[in-house]
């Protein structure tokens, strides 16, 4: 498990990427085209053509990139392979993606490892544009919800290839819980007053709505991203007695490990690679995902508008979705990655993991996880009367502040 | 202090200071001082500076612990007391004036903490500011007077407190010369009007002579000589004293050192007849130099060496400097005139010149 | 023409400064103008644009709960970490200036400004390793028989690691004020027959006020405008306006609204400096 690590900046800008994503299809099930556009937004650059054919490479591929994420060990080999020469510019949080993406790239970077909140914002802004996924043959070994999920594939035009995901688990201290806790109402509950832990992210409002869905049916949540105000205030009025309960709402991946590793915290809201760390310390923990089922994030590569090196680009996204490169991101980082044959290479190079962060689970896992997406006012049950994300940050001010 | 030998006992000291020694690191500030200043006098510590004076005064204010030697005030002994148990007030060089208050405030600061009630506190500064002649300006901040004011101001901030002793450190030296001749008649009328003991060190030899009662001459940490200005003046008893105080010619005769002020001694025409009481020697005039009130002559002797003399200028052109120069002259002057002086080794040769 | 620029000082000066000035008033004076400007305006729900219409809704929303609550416990803290520094600051300062030999008070000097060589992070993270659960606070307390104090993730850490992190700020510039004093003040002071705590209040305290109030301009607007350090050692209740304004600009895309919220600092600080400018704050700068 040694290197199952990460950096405080790469996971304050994991922590920071928050769904801008469309409604559309809400099933994270859904295994092909993607959906369609919410109403009145039109991605501008979704009839750009696409090559049939990938060229000569320019020699060279400039990336934004989560830290880490174009680590030597898998960039290496690519380069050796390709000849194109990778030069990453790492991105703090999904704004600052955003921004360094103005303008398709400026004709400067060629590609940006978004996660699932800033895509679909590049997407409607214009700056990126659609690539032709056969020439990256291997999303037909990806989980099928990553084949064409709606936050990177609009109207059957993808923008990009999936890459990695997790889920956002329930870590608890197995000194305190003899047995693994089976729903998230612990995190609500008076009894761990001053040791939950959760993240401090607005983005933590679908969690309660998510568990509220299955507590509480006659509120009628189907989807914790499109929220009607009554579903809403019940979310928010969950978090606002979950507070007082709260010892830290964490900012950044080291300080819930640390919170743990020092028993401050007993039982929250986690990320699988987090439990990683903490079992290479030989902390008393363990994660698991409650009968409720939990929120996740997923990441994309995708391709700038004005990318200049599109053939290195295109052998990127082959050479990057690739089971072997796919095991070597996900065992250093501690992320389940898109590609399914990624499993038996993972457990050669580090024993277990593929089952750990569960890079095989069955379906029915999957299932349970709600990706990330951008909370719209036009959301998906058609009277567009959802309350938008602007209104979750303010409510997770009113309830953390 | 031998006052017990023959003399006749001495009023009670308001300060006497017993085998004082300080030193800052390997400089000696003071070599073993003993010093009785009587109550209600006007005593100044005159010397170059560094040589010891103004420690001295620290010394006495308990600013400065001396290394040896004891400190008593109107006979008790407050060598190990801090500054505020001692019953003196200082006036500094640069004033020390309370920049943040106003005159009123820093005129009445010693009041306050002594619990002076406020009807009292207005009362007493306000004399203190009408003897120091600045009525009516206590609501200025010290910034906003001049340096003859602020002068003043310090000292009416120390003298309303009615201390025992008031000690003066070079107070008029930042002045000009106009400024510090007023001051100087000032400060004189002042300390009888208040009838307190001025302790008043300064390195001007003729503000010296001018206020005081009694002179100490301090030198290199020690006192050469203490007495009356006029006995300082006309019968210096080291050689350091009769050149830092005034002009003296340093002149050998009988086997003897004799010290004799320039206006006493006489230029005569070498044609004329001498007075046969006077010491006569032959020379050249070989420098004369117009001062206004007087002309100085330099004197080139035929025996070796120099004589200075000078001459009230009676008469508008009685004497123009080119008169003298280079003609020959006999210096005369009255043995009951000098003053027989010791010579210490280490000081022969040096010539102190102040401008008379 | 040479000529001419010599003779007329200004002109040189003018000519000198026009570019730099130029580029200042532009790119910083006209961004802020801009701020400002969008803070009247407002964001559209369904298309997440801005709205370029003039109201005073983001203003009013200032006004409601949890923004006074947040604005209230920024200034608080930033009061509160002022007069921690300058507590601390005034007898550290006293000594290096006035007792400590020459090599002491270089000595001091360097410890006081070597921190500031290192970075900002470094050294918030040394306070968590202190402050935290079992950390070396709670060891320390607990071997000493006093039960752990367990103040990790509080807003007394946050007051404990701003307080340190400022200190340099204020102990500077109060160093400043009390080297200037002359000796001879304390010595009046003393001559008149104050004791020391009299000549500390009257004398010293007036005098080194201007340095105070210097460094509690940087004391008081560093706190006041930080967001990291509340993330990183802060509790469950310690979020800042600044940490408001991020969460607003961030994802969320309500420029409008973080705009307004970054009025209220800067309105807080022109209210600060007039008043540190009455206390002569600017002659010590």
């Amino acid at each position: 498990m040694r290197r199952f690590r990460t950096t405080g900046v790469a996971a304050s800008a994991l922590l920071l990427a928050v769904a801008v994503a469309a409604c559309g299809s809400s099933s994270s099930g859904s295994s092909s085209g993607g959906g369609g556009g919410p109403s009145g937004l039109t991605a501008p650059t979704a009839d750009l053509p696409v090559p049939t054919s990938i060229g000569t490479g320019e020699g060279q591929l400039n990336l934004i990139a989560w830290e880490g994420y174009t680590q030597p060990l898998w960039v290496k080999p690519f380069e050796q392979k390709t000849g194109c020469q990778v030069r990453a510019k790492y991105a703090g949080s999904s704004s600052e993606m955003v921004s360094l993406l103005a303008d398709g790239g400026g004709g400067q970077y060629d590609m940006v490892s978004a996660s699932g909140d800033a895509d679909l914002r590049l997407i409607y802004a214009g700056d990126v544009r659609p690539i032709n996924p056969d020439l990256v043959p291997q999303i037909k070994n990806f989980h099928s919800f990553l084949q064409a999920p709606a936050f990177n594939t609009i109207d059957g035009k993808h923008y990009g290839t999936s890459l990695q995901f997790g889920p956002n688990v329930l870590l608890y201290n197995t000194d305190d819980f003899s047995t693994a806790p089976t729903s998230w109402s612990t995190i609500y509950d008076k009894k761990y007053s001053g040791k939950i832990s959760v993240p401090d992210n607005p983005i933590q409002i679908a969690d309660a709505a998510l568990y509220l869905s299955k507590t509480q049916p006659d509120l009628g949540i189907t989807d914790p991203y499109e929220l009607t105000q009554p579903q809403f205030d019940a979310s928010v009025n969950l978090l606002k007695q979950q507070q007082p309960l709260v010892k830290k709402y964490w900012g950044l991946a080291s300080q819930e490990v640390s919170l743990f590793k020092t028993g401050s915290a007993t039982i929250g809201a986690a990320w699988p690679y987090q439990t990683s760390l903490l079992l290479d310390a030989k902390a008393p923990v363990a994660d698991t995902i409650p009968k409720e089922g939990a929120t996740g994030w997923a990441d994309s590569w995708l391709m700038a508008t004005k990318a200049p090196h599109t053939n290195c680009a295109y052998m990127w996204m082959d050479y990057i979705t690739s089971p072997k490169a796919q095991a070597l991101q996900a065992t250093w980082y501690g992320e389940t990655p898109a590609n399914k044959l990624a499993c038996p290479i993972m457990d050669k190079l580090v024993k277990g993991s593929c089952s750990v962060l569960h890079a095989n689970a069955p379906q029915a896992y999957y299932d349970t996880i709600k990706f990330w997406k951008t909370p719209l006012a036009q959301c998906g049950n058609g009277q567009n009367n959802c309350v938008p994300y602007s209104k979750w940050t303010t409510a997770w001010t009113t309830i953390t502040g | 202090m031998d006052h017990a030998q023959g003399e006749p006992q001495p009023p009670p000291a308001a300060i006497r200071l017993t085998g004082l020694r300080k030193r800052f690191g390997d400089t000696v500030a003071l070599d073993g001082v003993d010093l009785a200043i009587r109550a209600g006098e006007f005593f100044t510590m005159l010397g170059p500076s560094g040589s010891g004076k103004t420690t001295m005064l620290r010394v006495i204010a308990g600013f400065e612990q001396p290394d040896a030697g004891t400190v008593e005030l109107h006979g008790e002994d407050v060598t190990q007391r801090p500054p505020y148990l001692r019953d003196v007030n200082t006036v500094f060089q640069d004033y020390a004036l309370f920049p943040h208050m106003d005159v009123q405030d820093n005129v009445e600061y010693g009041l306050r903490i002594r619990k002076v009630d406020r009807s009292r506190r207005r009362e007493r500064a306000a004399a203190a500011l009408e003897l120091v002649g600045l009525a009516g300006l206590g609501s200025r901040k010290p910034s906003e007077l001049s340096g003859g004011q602020r002068q003043r101001v310090a000292l009416a901030r120390a003298i309303v407190n009615e201390p025992s002793v008031l000690l003066l450190d070079e107070p008029l030296g930042a002045l000009d010369l106009k400024l510090r001749q007023g001051m100087q008649v000032e400060l004189k009328r002042i300390q009888r009007d208040v009838g307190i003991t001025f302790v008043y060190v300064t390195h001007d030899q003729e503000e010296a002579l001018t206020m005081s009662d009694r002179v100490a001459v301090f030198n290199r940490g020690q006192i050469e000589q203490v007495g009356s200005p006029v006995e300082i003046y006309d019968r210096p008893t080291t050689e350091f004293v009769a050149g830092f105080v005034g002009v003296s010619n340093l002149v050998s005769h009988g086997g003897q050192t004799y010290a004799i002020r320039p206006e006493r001694v006489q230029l005569l025409d070498p044609t004329g007849v001498a007075p046969t009481s006077a010491v006569l020697s032959r020379g050249t005039v070989t420098d004369t130099v117009f001062l206004g009130v007087l002309t100085r002559y330099t004197v080139a002797l035929d025996d070796g060496g120099s004589l200075v003399a000078v001459r009230p200028n009676l008469e508008r052109g009685s004497l123009s400097e080119s008169d003298l120069r280079g003609q020959a002259v006999i210096a005369a002057w009255q043995l009951d005139q000098a003053t027989d002086i010791e010579m210490s080794a280490d000081l022969a040769g040096e010539h102190v010149e102040e401008s008379a | 023409m040479n000529n001419a620029l010599w003779r007329r000082a200004w002109l040189r000066a003018t000519l000198t400064l026009s570019p730099p000035l130029a580029w200042f008033l532009v790119v910083y004076l006209a961004s802020l103008v801009v701020m400002l400007v969008t803070a009247f305006w407002t964001l559209n729900d369904f298309t997440n644009q801005l709205v370029q219409s003039w109201n005073l809704q983001n203003f009013r929303d200032l006004f409601s709960e949890p923004y006074p609550h947040i604005i209230g416990r920024t200034v608080g803290l930033a009061a509160l970490v002022t007069v921690t520094d300058i507590v601390i600051a005034l007898p550290f300062a006293y000594y290096m200036a006035r007792v400590a030999t020459p090599r002491t008070r270089n000595l001091l000097f360097a410890a006081v400004l070597l921190p500031l060589w290192a970075s900002y992070l470094a050294r918030v993270y040394a306070w968590i390793v202190i402050l935290q659960k079992g950390g070396t606070l709670d060891w320390s307390f607990s071997k000493l028989g006093l039960g752990a104090p367990d103040i990790g993730y509080s807003n007394t850490a946050l007051w404990i690691v701003f307080s340190y992190i400022w200190l340099p700020y204020m102990i500077i510039p109060v160093f400043g004020a009390m080297e200037r004093i002359p000796n001879s003040l304390l010595e009046a002071s003393a001559d008149l027959g104050a004791r020391g705590a009299r000549t500390t209040w009257r004398v010293i305290l007036p005098l080194v006020l201007p340095g105070i109030a210097a460094g509690s301009i940087f004391t008081f607007s560093l706190t006041l405008g930080d967001f990291i350090t509340p993330v990183l050692v802060g509790g469950a209740r310690s979020k800042f306006i600044g940490n408001v304004i991020y969460d607003n600009i961030g994802l969320a895309g309500n420029l409008p609204f973080a705009a307004a919220l970054a009025v209220v600092p800067i309105v807080i600080m022109i209210v600060y400096l007039s008043g540190a400018r009455l206390l002569g704050a600017f002659r010590e700068l």
